[in-house]
């Protein structure tokens, strides 16, 4: 299983779709971003733009980063067979579910610790030194919905669609969440939609930890629900391929 | 019936290495699997001894798959039982026991030929070293090599390899050969014999006689989901191999011809006279030594797979 994991890690960090979209993307714009909108300015969070911005980068790219380690590898691995390859080895399909959902959430931390870091060095970004561990962890273990989303797209849908079918909801999910422009600019029924996304939760949890409120139960009901949904709809999917992983 | 599949036993006279006690490699018995309205396997019954090499022949269509599917546990039947080594397939998969290379399975992207391997072998308990594996399945230059950058034939031998990484006890092929050339068909059945020769079990899945006339100790044929032969592969080729014997008769009476040895069946068209033999050899001595006229002698003829499907469909 150590073999297992540590493989599928290697593979994560070879793949230049995650190298290029959950790594250097995200900071790349928050590079961009704050270079366009100044880093002076408060926004609708009542952060500083730096703060609100590396918020949401960290959150963007974890998103990727969850997305391209699970819906469209597991989707391809279907398709080439070897996931039933892997069924005919003592690694049991539970536990090569389970690795499958380790190795994304690992593969979300070297994304949200790179925009971190640049907002540190480019635009001095101070959080408290309770603060930092707190939104690190928060915001990873805020992860796990998109990551379980991801789980349930590489069991349903087929290779020629997984990927842009998750490219897709990346977009949606940055655009609509509030990740890209802050829904307090967005009209109404925007913004309840976007309140109601998996992304809005994650960056929600940053923005209040670095804006020092402790409290984020909305945000926290919001990243709960779509855990179980999306965990239900992996859990049911994967053992529907299962049922049918021979023909 | 769960317990008395369980049972040690004893079977006698069902190939080489089968007199020995213990529990059978692969033991099923009334086995059946339909998908919807097809029926893929309608009461398979399979015993393989430790140790022996079991061709399970067929054409495509016949269950093949399907019966291999049910002895990793991949496909559960709708009735019948299966053992393998006296547990359920799915334990016998997870206590590391079986390797197998399954048809159109697939090796992980993105990773090299041995880092793959050693990923694979860290899964079973007992592991062959990566050299040992590398030699066995020939894989000396392309262990650094990336997966998504084989030959054909390179692929096939990574599959093998990582098939018998766990040093498995019984290995279970289904058509391994289908996409290899005539030498690579040979190399591979050479790896498999000196795997074999390690006290392993190997049950392999095929629609080529001469593969499983080649390669096995014994023999089951499979046709419409059921057994309908069984034996070592001389008799079953003996059954299903239809050779042929071809030469023009220039002097003698064509009455002597079915009397030839291995004759079963005489065909003529004129003067050219085709003999359908089951043992050419036999058939060619004793035209021979006839006192017949005969010239252009043509043996083999040998279209083995056409004589053996049209056999199956007299069977089934």
């Amino acid at each position: 299983m150590t073999g297992f994991l540590t493989l599928e890690m290697r593979r994560c960090v070879r793949d230049v779709r995650y190298l290029v979209i959950a790594v250097a993307m995200p900071v790349g714009l928050y590079l961009l971003f704050t270079g366009l909108f100044g880093s002076h300015g408060q926004q609708a969070q009542g952060l500083p733009q730096p703060v609100e911005l590396m918020v949401a980068m960290i959150a963007y790219g974890a998103t990727w980063a969850v997305f391209s380690a699970t819906g469209p590898r597991i989707a391809h691995e279907r398709a080439i067979g070897w996931t039933r390859q892997l069924h005919v080895t003592p690694l049991t399909p539970a536990a090569a579910l389970a690795g499958k959902l380790v190795t994304a959430l690992a593969a979300a931390l070297p994304a949200m610790a790179l925009v971190a870091l640049t907002a540190v060095l480019s635009h001095h970004v101070q959080l408290t030194v309770a603060q930092w561990p707190a939104l690190l962890a928060a915001m990873w273990a805020g992860v796990l919905p998109l990551a379980l989303l991801g789980l349930a797209i590489g069991y349903l849908a087929g290779d020629d669609i997984a990927f842009p079918l998750t490219m897709a909801l990346y977009f949606a999910l940055g655009a609509l969440g509030g990740l890209w422009m802050p829904l307090s600019v967005m009209p109404h029924v925007m913004r309840d939609i976007g309140q109601a996304l998996p992304s809005n939760g994650l960056a929600e949890l940053g923005w209040r930890i670095a804006g020092g409120q402790a409290s984020v139960p909305a945000a926290i009901l919001v990243l709960a629900a779509w855990t179980l949904g999306s965990g239900l709809t992996a859990l049911l999917a994967y053992r529907l391929r299962a049922a049918r992983s021979t023909g | 019936m769960a317990s008395a599949m369980t049972d040690r036993v004893a079977v006698a006279g069902a190939g080489p290495g089968s007199a020995r006690l213990g529990p059978a490699a692969v033991l099923a018995a009334g086995l059946a699997k339909s998908y919807g309205s097809t029926v893929a396997l309608a009461g398979l019954d399979l015993h393989v001894a430790p140790g022996e090499t079991v061709a399970l022949l067929g054409p495509n269509g016949a269950g093949k798959s399907t019966a291999i599917g049910l002895l990793l546990g991949l496909l559960s039947a709708d009735c019948g039982q299966v053992r393998v080594d006296g547990r359920s397939p799915s334990q016998a998969v997870a206590d590391g026991l079986v390797g197998a290379m399954l048809q159109d399975a697939g090796l992980m992207p993105g990773v090299r030929v041995g880092e793959l391997l050693t990923m694979v072998r860290g899964l079973y308990p007992r592991q062959l070293p990566v050299d040992e594996l590398a030699g066995l399945a020939g894989l000396g230059a392309i262990l650094r090599r990336r997966v998504d950058r084989l030959s054909g034939g390179q692929v096939q031998r990574v599959r093998f390899a990582a098939a018998i990484a766990g040093d498995p006890q019984l290995l279970i092929l289904d058509e391994p050969t289908a996409a290899m050339d005539v030498q690579a068909r040979r190399d591979f059945w050479t790896q498999i014999r000196h795997f074999a020769g390690r006290g392993r079990t190997v049950l392999f899945a095929t629609h080529y006689l001469q593969e499983a006339d080649d390669a096995a100790d014994r023999v089951v044929v499979i046709a419409g989901g059921r057994k309908i032969a069984d034996g070592a592969p001389a008799a079953i080729k003996a059954r299903f191999g239809d050779r042929q014997v071809r030469f023009t008769l220039a002097a003698g009476s064509p009455a002597l011809l079915p009397a030839l040895a291995g004759v079963h069946a005489v065909e003529q068209e004129g003067p050219r006279v085709t003999l359908h033999s089951t043992d050419t050899d036999a058939t060619v001595r004793s035209l021979a030594g006839s006192g017949l006229g005969w010239s252009g002698l043509e043996v083999g003829g040998l279209d083995l797979e056409t004589s053996f499907l049209r056999l199956l469909e007299e069977e089934s």
